[in-house]
């Protein structure tokens, strides 16, 4: 089922082509040509342009801003040609061309509005119509459907499909393909844009068509769950409505919904996305193209796991009652019965501990809160080694090579993790590298699906120490790449030999790196973690439990980590988050905070890219944005922060670390020699390296957001499923 | 130069609304006064309202003092103009109970001001 994409096929050089819709500067093709080969000229509509030789008819209209109808093409899928819609009439040719799969010759007259192709893209309307049902009223694509679209700017007014003998269009039977994507396969026209994403960007060979002509079908051969981390882009890329998102299914139209930018936490990448809501409600998710990060893309946990955001929520203030449950109460009681706590606390026994979700806003505010009642200690639920220079330089703890430039590494070593599921859109970048750029790639760690080819070291530490000597035959081929990269887990930090992995690792990746490319990187899971240490929050609990606190803030941190166990006995326990989850029921007080589509908030990447997000619906109930319930808190408290609004505290944000006001830039960091000559200890003990998440059924539930919510609960049904059937 | 001059001439010499000089303003201004002073026992009267001609004289006078920082003629005029329309829809009971008891404002809550009553109140 696979095909060279076009990209590739046909080698366009130069990286400064005319950016179009159509026309994408394509990372496999990046190696410049050492002559540049000569320009061909054609005519669009008589429009003269200049362009490479290989180049579709398709691409070379779009650069003069034609855009030619198409079902099948995709620009980052290979290219098919099979549903003709893209017919265009060339001078001197004797039919109509396919405009997605013709390179241009020199001097062709290429018409796309003659009386030619207007009768071309009539005829294949028609044909589609034909078995095509009419049932956009009942439709979820409606409204934003291809089909629909291009057969009111393409299509005839009238069709010659007049069903004489009462039989009826072609029906298919529905498909019952998990609990995410709805199939009505009557809708299908067969442009095969979901197979080839299946097998080219997912990995997963599951789709493919049966029966020829009229029989034609798309489905999984044999009945099975399409059941993959990036399912749900088959919907987007579906041009019709054969496949449909089965929890948002006869929800809302889209033009009663209002869209809203936003950033995607539910892993560290910081996808970019689009927040569907009417009503005050989260209805779906989207992805938002960005070249840099998600290309167009988005994983199942962020685009499905929305509706977690409906359940299990924190809707008032609670305060513990004597006989232990929590009791609703007003904002004002449980402003002044934690303010007591604050106040009655000595002096550096208050300490605040964030989760995955927390937004820096929120960690800034109390951050300052603590500094000015007399604490130091705020740290973060995931750990990182602290000794060396830790979490000070940022080298340390970033994806230092950027999501974007690892498509261009040659030779990858992953360490003690899983792209696949701890950063699916990471991990379509290293397959894409894989399948175009012939990346080689060896996994120290749990032999894991990873969707493409990779050595396999073993799941030892010792192979760390092997791979920094030398003696290992992969280093080698590590120091012989022109851009090696080693991508650590950050599963690998929390471990006692955290320390000197990340030592043993980095010196090793300094010897490796080339100018202007750092070979080592991070990969982390948490939305907050990189936020949290660029403003200086401590990786790790060990230090906020050793003090023996009297007050402990959970900022959002629900990860299990900190348990009534591990704090002392009279210590009181204020949980400010979203959810009702782990963090909730240890605390004696309870202050409900805003989700990720309720405020505006900054979150940092794992590539150390600040974004934001954009408040799309009002917090529930009596919730409020996270850092103003800091600023209330403050005033309660005596020591009143010096910011009312979030513009004045993004200022405190930016005297902090100025990057993190500077929205979806990506800053440079440097250090990265001086961060091995501080690094001391280097022993790694010869344990077995393990990763949380390794199968699919681990993926879907990791953050209180998606443990709240039904669809991820079904998911992880359907694939136990899945499984036990074992064909 | 010459044009400095069309622009003061013009500053100078705008079209009056009804007064000339300060002095017509403020005759203006005592007239109106008067004749909301002497028509207040008729408005307690009439609308039957719960409130004393003492206290309604003190609103008088409040709302009076409200704009006694007005120092541009044209808008005293216009201010004028707008207490006579209010006085005229009294007299002529084109207002009802609630619209003469609005000067009291008893049912306005005033918004939050700082930042933990507008955290309290759910208000940015």
């Amino acid at each position: 089922m696979f095909r060279v994409p076009l990209a590739k096929a046909i080698s366009l050089g130069s990286p400064k082509r005319v950016a179009n819709i159509a026309v994408r500067a394509s990372a496999s093709a990046a190696s410049t040509p050492a002559k540049a080969p000569e320009r061909i000229e054609v005519f669009v509509d008589d429009i003269p342009v200049q362009v490479l030789p290989g180049t579709t008819v398709l691409q070379a209209a779009a650069m003069v801003g034609v855009e030619i109808p198409r079902f099948c093409y995709h620009e980052r899928l290979a290219v098919a040609g099979n549903c003709r819609m893209c017919l265009v009439e060339v001078e001197k040719s004797p039919k109509p061309v396919a405009a997605c799969a013709m390179p241009v010759m020199k001097g062709w007259r290429i018409k796309t509005n003659s009386d030619l192709t207007k009768k071309a893209r009539e005829g294949v309307m028609e044909f589609l119509l034909m078995n095509h049902p009419l049932d956009c009223p009942i439709c979820d694509q409606g409204g934003e459907c291809d089909l629909q679209d291009q057969a009111m700017a393409f299509g005839s007014d009238r069709s010659r499909f007049t069903d004489i003998n009462f039989t009826g269009k072609r029906a298919v039977e529905d498909k019952d393909i998990g609990p995410l994507v709805k199939t009505i396969m009557t809708r299908c026209i067969h442009c095969t844009r979901c197979i080839r994403f299946a097998s080219e960007i997912a990995g997963v060979d599951d789709l493919g068509t049966t029966g020829r002509g009229n029989d034609m079908q798309v489905g999984t051969y044999v009945e099975k769950l399409f059941l993959t981390e990036l399912s749900g882009n088959v919907i987007d890329l579906c041009p019709v409505g054969a496949l449909t998102n089965k929890p948002y299914s006869f929800v809302a139209r889209p033009w009663e919904i209002r869209k809203i930018d936003s950033i995607d936490v539910m892993d560290a990448i910081g996808s970019n996305i689009i927040v569907s809501t009417r009503t005050g409600e989260v209805l779906r998710i989207l992805p938002r193209e960005n070249e840099e990060v998600n290309e167009e893309w988005l994983a199942d946990k962020g685009r499905f796991a929305c509706d977690g955001l409906k359940r299990q929520r924190l809707i008032a203030p609670m305060l513990r009652t004597p006989s232990g449950e929590l009791q609703a109460v007003e904002w004002e009681s449980t402003l002044i019965a934690v303010a007591k706590a604050v106040r009655k606390a000595p002096k550096g026994s208050v300490v605040a501990i964030a989760g995955s979700m927390a937004d820096v806003e929120a960690m800034v505010a109390t951050k300052d809160l603590l500094n000015r009642i007399g604490s130091e200690i705020v740290c973060t639920e995931q750990s990182l080694p602290t000794q060396g220079s830790g979490s000070d330089l940022r080298s340390n703890y970033l994806l230092n090579s950027s999501i974007q430039a690892l498509e261009e590494a040659d030779v990858v070593l992953l360490v003690g993790t899983n792209p696949r599921y701890e950063a699916p859109l990471l991990n379509t970048r290293l397959r894409k590298s894989y399948v175009h750029n012939e990346l080689e790639l060896a996994l120290i760690g749990p032999k894991v699906d990873l969707s493409y080819k990779y050595q396999h070291l073993g799941d030892g530490a010792e192979l760390i120490n092997q791979i920094s000597t030398g003696t290992h035959p992969f280093a080698q081929k590590l120091k012989n790449a022109k851009k090696p990269a080693i991508i650590l887990g950050s599963e690998m930090l929390a471990r006692p030999d955290g320390a000197g992995i990340l030592a043993t690792l980095q010196s090793f990746a300094n010897k490796i790196s080339k100018p202007e490319w750092n070979a080592f990187n991070v990969l982390h899971q948490n939305a907050s973690q990189v936020g949290a240490l660029d403003v200086g929050y401590r990786p790790g609990v060990e230090t906020a439990l050793k003090a023996q606190p009297k007050v402990v803030f959970l900022l959002g941190a629900d990860a299990g980590i900190v348990t009534r166990e591990k704090l002392p006995k009279d210590c009181f326990v204020v949980y400010i988050g979203h959810h009702g989850d782990a963090g909730a029921t240890i605390a004696d007080a309870v202050l409900p905070g805003a989700a990720y589509t309720e405020k505006q908030a900054t979150y940092v990447n794992t590539e150390g890219r600040s974004q934001q997000t954009l408040c799309a619906v009002n917090p529930p109930g009596l919730a409020r944005e996270d850092w103003k319930i800091i600023r209330a808190l403050s005033e309660v408290v005596g020591e009143p922060l010096p910011y009312d609004t979030l513009d004045e505290l993004r200022e405190r944000v930016e005297d902090i670390a100025p990057h993190l006001v500077q929205h979806g830039k990506l800053e440079t960091n440097s250090f990265a020699t001086l961060a091995e000559q501080l690094a001391k200890d280097k022993k790694i003990d010869n344990s077995k390296i393990t990763v949380r998440q390794q199968t699919l059924k681990d993926y879907f539930m990791t953050d209180p957001i998606s443990r709240a919510s039904p669809t991820m609960a079904k998911c992880i049904a359907a694939v136990k499923k899945q499984e036990a059937k074992a064909h | 130069m010459a044009g400095r001059e069309a622009v003061r001439k013009t500053v100078q010499q705008v079209r009056p609304i009804l007064s000339i000089d300060r002095d017509e303003a403020r005759k203006r201004v005592l007239n109106l006064y008067k004749a909301w002073y002497r028509q207040i026992p008729y408005i307690v009267m009439d609308y039957d309202i719960p409130m004393s001609v003492e206290q309604c004289r003190e609103k008088l006078r409040e709302e009076f003092m409200k704009h006694s920082n007005v120092s541009d003629i044209r808008v005293i005029d216009m201010l004028v103009i707008k207490g006579q329309m209010e006085l005229k829809e009294s007299v002529e009971i084109w207002k009802q109970k609630g619209h003469i008891m609005r000067y009291w404002k008893e049912t306005v809550e005033p918004k939050p001001t700082d930042f933990l009553s507008k955290f309290l109140n759910n208000q940015n």
